[in-house]
């Protein structure tokens, strides 16, 4: 009797866990900038006295079929797998669209849509694993031979998950079939170190960057020592033993580490996390450092907001929303 | 002479046990030559892959069984213009993990001979087909359907899907 309570409390426990699923990474195909940089998909901008070229995806999208039959091909069998990207071809028009309605939307009593320069650089094109995308057409003798370079890139960590480099074959036919194969040859390596990517996300949580940016009206800098709980601690210090005790294993690494600034990388987060109802939910970086913030609000008294800048990336800033 | 005689026992034994081994590597699943001929059209994979058996459609049916172990189990080698291919259960503990499923899915005329078809009709000749002791040893040209192999294992369990948790 006992027994079967345990496996049918286990098989309930098993359903609780089945129902919350992890959030899924948002995937788009981006043109890498050597490659737009060499077919002349470059945007010429002056700052600061300085040219400085940036690439203009929204052109090459429009007047590269190549790269178009190359990110079908992809989204093909990326949707195959359950995994569908976003277009980036789509998502600048999107940004296009929501630009003209946004300058156009007024309330009825005559009130406009407040938008600080902050969200409005935002409010771009974004996700949250990048696959840079470079090929080069070469001539061998009459025939033509694709090499392509292919890379997963985490946007947050900015680490490789998954790097692809090959050729097709030299043949004397049209480029789609040459750019089609170089694709159906690199699939499922891609695919596998995709796999592994998330096999590792898993197994150790996700990994996330978060950092703290000091508003001037703070009233101590990052590396003065404070008073928490009755006893002295530097700032960062308090910081990285929320960390220690947060995070999965205790893992992240501290990086930069100054009066203004305290940036924290490699930070292994749960995939789940209890809400203020007691469900399990899914979390991402933001939803990791809201209880950190509550608590730095509560034991300093100051004002701290939090910043989400993607699923794995979150600014805390303090003095200040 | 005692000495003599010890040492041509000695290394009659030392060869037999190496014959021994030989047979078992030789036996073994994991012991045969795949390789990738080229990118093949989409969700499949086009190999040459070698079987042995005591006739040459025992070979046959044994090169077919290789070509679908090695997308399960080994992964496909590349070559000059195609990548190689990863293996589809990666885990190296998937075959005792799901034994009676593989032995179901790998018996005579099993579910495996579905992914599997030869792009060439009629029996291996020249190079391809080579008598060897105690049987044949024939290469043959096949085509995996990797994609549609990996969604019945991923349907039934065995392997991951990319989504899965998500």
């Amino acid at each position: 009797m006992k027994k079967s309570l345990l496996i049918a409390a286990l098989l309930l426990a098993c359903q609780f866990i089945g129902w919350s699923q992890a959030k899924k990474p948002t995937i788009m195909v981006v043109p890498a900038d050597a490659f737009c940089e060499r077919y002349g998909y470059v945007q010429k901008v002056n700052a600061m006295g300085e040219t400085v070229s940036s690439p203009d995806y929204s052109r090459a999208m429009k007047e590269n079929s190549d790269i178009r039959t190359l990110v079908a091909a992809m989204a093909d069998f990326m949707a195959k797998n359950d995994f569908p990207i976003q277009s980036l071809e789509q998502e600048l028009k999107r940004l296009q669209t929501e630009d003209a309605e946004m300058a156009m939307m007024t309330g009825r009593s005559g009130g406009e849509v407040e938008e600080t320069p902050l969200e409005r650089l935002r409010r771009n094109a974004r996700a949250d694993i990048i696959l840079d995308l470079d090929y080069e057409i070469h001539r061998v003798g009459p025939q033509k031979q694709v090499s392509f370079n292919l890379q997963a890139i985490d946007a947050y960590s900015s680490k490789i998950i998954s790097g692809n480099t090959g050729v097709s074959s030299a043949a004397n036919v049209p480029m789609t079939s040459l750019l089609e194969e170089c694709v159906l040859s690199f699939k499922d390596n891609f695919l596998s170190g995709l796999q592994h990517y998330f096999d590792d996300l898993f197994a150790n949580g996700r990994e996330i960057s978060v950092t703290f940016l000091r508003y001037d009206n703070c009233p101590f800098y990052f590396d003065d020592d404070i008073v928490i709980d009755g006893e002295d601690y530097e700032f960062g210090e308090w910081v990285e033993e929320w960390f220690q005790d947060n995070t999965v294993e205790g893992r992240f690494t501290t990086g930069a580490s100054s009066g203004n600034r305290l940036r924290f990388t490699q930070v292994r987060i749960p995939l789940y996390a209890q809400n203020r109802k007691g469900r399990d939910v899914a979390i991402d970086a933001d939803d990791f450092v809201k209880p950190l913030v509550r608590e730095l609000k509560k034991k300093l008294n100051v004002t701290v907001g939090s910043s989400p800048r993607g699923l794995g990336d979150v600014w805390i800033t303090v003095g200040d929303k | 002479m005692i000495a003599l005689t010890l040492l041509m026992t000695f290394s009659a034994v030392s060869a037999n046990a190496q014959n021994k081994d030989r047979r078992k590597s030789f036996k073994s699943w994991d012991n045969y030559e795949i390789t990738t001929e080229k990118v093949g059209v989409d969700g499949t994979k086009f190999v040459k892959v070698w079987g042995f058996g005591k006739t040459v459609d025992a070979a046959t049916m044994a090169a077919k069984e290789n070509a679908v172990h090695a997308c399960i189990f080994r992964g496909l080698p590349g070559s000059a213009t195609a990548m190689s291919t990863p293996p589809i259960c990666p885990n190296p503990n998937t075959l005792e993990t799901h034994e009676d499923y593989f032995q179901t899915f790998f018996a005579a005329g099993g579910p495996y001979l579905a992914y599997v078809s030869m792009t060439t009709d009629g029996v291996p000749s020249g190079t391809d087909r080579r008598k060897v002791k105690g049987g044949y040893k024939v290469g043959i040209y096949v085509q995996v359907m990797y994609d549609n192999l990996k969604r019945k294992l991923e349907a039934d369990g065995v392997a991951r899907k990319l989504s899965s948790g998500f």
